[in-house]
């Protein structure tokens, strides 16, 4: 295993709770999707992301189970590096979908950073996550191809778009020793290099958008929590603070 | 080119020969109207217990301690929607409802789903106690139908469905394990579990076979309920026994003679309640149910303008 520098421990923790925490906001969808395809398709997609979560942590501390989860569980809100778009609760149907949608347009622009990473093991979970991402993009798309067609389902999907974009924008937050990384080598450009080409993938899905319209979240390099990550976390802890040293 | 004839049997006697024989009926066969309907009713209600028990385990899977151990709970879920999926598909293609019919009259309490998805799952002593005791239960019951079941479309998925449900026990007993090795605790939470649900699973079976059982004549079942039961006590008695746990069954007994146990009498006004959808999590468990459909009946309204999908969400 390559020595994990600082820099990269932060932008991959970075990422690794993006994807823990959006393959976390996908299971609550698993059984109450509007149709049965799609409770599994939520379930396929939850497992991946979670998976990527998973794969990333590996190559911050090893294969063990404990070492894994104590990581990925108990950190303080504030060395959590998860953005915002991941930490809301959205109880809508719509708002899920085009979280969905502009979660995995970017998740796949944030992989090919990692496609020629000085870290191997980056380079080459970057491969089988690209790959798993391909299909999560078309599941989002083929929705929506159907959705926009139909009046009563554009007029919701564009609602929650502009609802959601704001929230979506905090995804290109750098962590705070991104730039290092950078120069490490670790990742290729920063998470605000890929807004452009993200935007233009939304402008073409869902037609241009007044970017400068959208409110600019405020940015504080993933150090700052979302209203809803204390629920969330506390949900997610529920089993394991009955006691953190056990096994279940 | 394969050319398909539909079959026809002059009288039911006929049938029940072609039947006995070791026949199997497929779903463009002229089957009785009566063995339709028994076998549609029975894989409509496997189904909808699949789905129903896909919802009782989803309550606890945001919940599940560790990141690996939530995406095994999560595979498990999924495997259970996707049995709803397959055994909806077959259910429909018997023509007497569509899939939307199904899960329509299931949301609306109008159709059953077996007792044990009932009940609620608590904490998640009782997720395992599921996974452990519930699994196994139904596993024992699938196993029975496929080794002899008339049915072929409902034979063929039943082959996938109990392949997977083998993994679901093993993924239930692996945890047991775990909570059985762990702290005083975690035994408490699992003594607990098998206290609750020790007598759902083991009524999952059903009272004792009547003698005129159809579905046993028809062989779509190919055992009776009170074997299935005994086996499963066979099993888990001695096994939670052996890991220090207590049966919640006083009149439970070891016969020297036969070298075997016998339970207690058992009380089947739970079951009976929750054939009429009125057990312990019932209303709730369907009002759910219900309100996330109606949530949503706008993306399907959608869908169901479009050719291609609509196919595949109406069927």
């Amino acid at each position: 295993m390559n020595e994990i520098s600082i820099a990269a421990r932060d932008v991959i923790l970075a990422f690794v709770d993006d994807e823990h925490l959006m393959g976390q906001q996908h299971t609550e969808w698993i059984g109450v999707a509007p149709f049965l395809e799609e409770d599994l398709a939520f379930a396929s997609i939850g497992q991946d992301e979670l998976g990527h979560a998973a794969m990333l942590l590996e190559a911050l501390v090893g294969t063990d189970d404990a070492d894994i989860d104590a990581l990925a569980f108990y950190r303080e809100a504030s060395q959590w590096r998860s953005c915002a778009l991941v930490e809301v609760t959205l109880p809508e149907w719509s708002d899920t979908l085009l979280r969905h949608w502009l979660y995995d347009a970017a998740e796949e622009l944030r992989w090919q950073l990692f496609q020629g990473s000085s870290v191997q093991l980056l380079a080459d979970i970057s491969v089988r996550a690209l790959s798993e991402e391909r299909f999560h993009r078309q599941h989002g798309d083929a929705l929506l191809d159907v959705l926009l067609r139909v009046d009563d389902a554009h007029d919701r999907i564009m609602a929650s778009l502009h609802k959601v974009l704001p929230l979506a924008l905090t995804m290109f937050d750098g962590a705070p020793s991104e730039a290092d990384a950078l120069v490490e080598g670790v990742i290729s450009g920063s998470l605000i290099s890929l807004l452009g080409d993200w935007q233009q993938r939304v402008d073409h899905r869902f037609g241009p958008v007044d970017w400068d319209q959208i409110v600019r979240p405020v940015l504080s390099q993933r150090k700052e929590r979302h209203d809803d990550f204390a629920p969330l976390l506390a949900r997610m802890l529920e089993v394991l603070d009955l006691d953190r040293t056990v096994t279940w | 080119m394969v050319l398909c004839m539909s079959r026809s049997w002059s009288s039911i006697d006929d049938f029940e020969a072609f039947l006995n024989n070791g026949g199997i009926v497929e779903s463009d066969d002229s089957m009785p109207d009566e063995y339709r309907l028994a076998v549609f009713r029975f894989i409509e209600l496997h189904a909808n217990s699949e789905q129903m028990g896909g919802l009782t385990e989803r309550d606890w899977i945001p919940r599940t301690p560790g990141l690996r151990h939530k995406m095994a709970v999560i595979a498990k879920t999924q495997d259970e929607f996707g049995h709803a999926h397959l055994l909806y598909m077959v259910a429909a293609d018997m023509r007497i409802k569509t899939r939307r019919e199904m899960v329509e009259d299931l949301y609306a309490g109008k159709s059953r789903f077996h007792n044990v998805f009932h009940y609620r799952a608590k904490t998640w002593g009782h997720q395992v106690a599921i996974a452990f005791l519930v699994d196994a239960a139904a596993l024992a019951s699938q196993q029975a139908v496929f080794k002899n079941c008339s049915y072929g479309p409902y034979r063929r998925i039943l082959k996938r469905i109990i392949s997977e449900e083998g993994f679901h026990m093993r993924l239930g007993e692996d945890r047991m394990m775990r909570i059985a090795q762990g702290t005083e605790m975690q035994r408490e939470m699992f003594q607990q579990a098998i206290d609750d649900w020790w007598w759902p699973a083991l009524q999952l079976f059903g009272p004792d076979s009547k003698p005129n059982d159809m579905l046993l004549r028809w062989h779509i079942k190919s055992e009776r309920n009170e074997v299935l039961r005994d086996r499963w006590v066979q099993k888990f008695v001695p096994m939670l026994q052996s890991y220090g746990f207590t049966i919640p069954d006083p009149g439970l007994r070891f016969d020297d003679d036969e070298d075997r146990w016998v339970a207690g009498p058992i009380d089947w006004a739970p079951l009976k309640k929750t054939f009429a959808n009125v057990g312990p999590d019932s209303a709730r468990r369907i009002s759910e149910a219900s309100a996330h459909w109606e949530e949503s009946a706008w993306v399907r309204q959608a869908l169901a303008a479009n050719k291609t999908v609509n196919e595949l969400v109406q069927a």
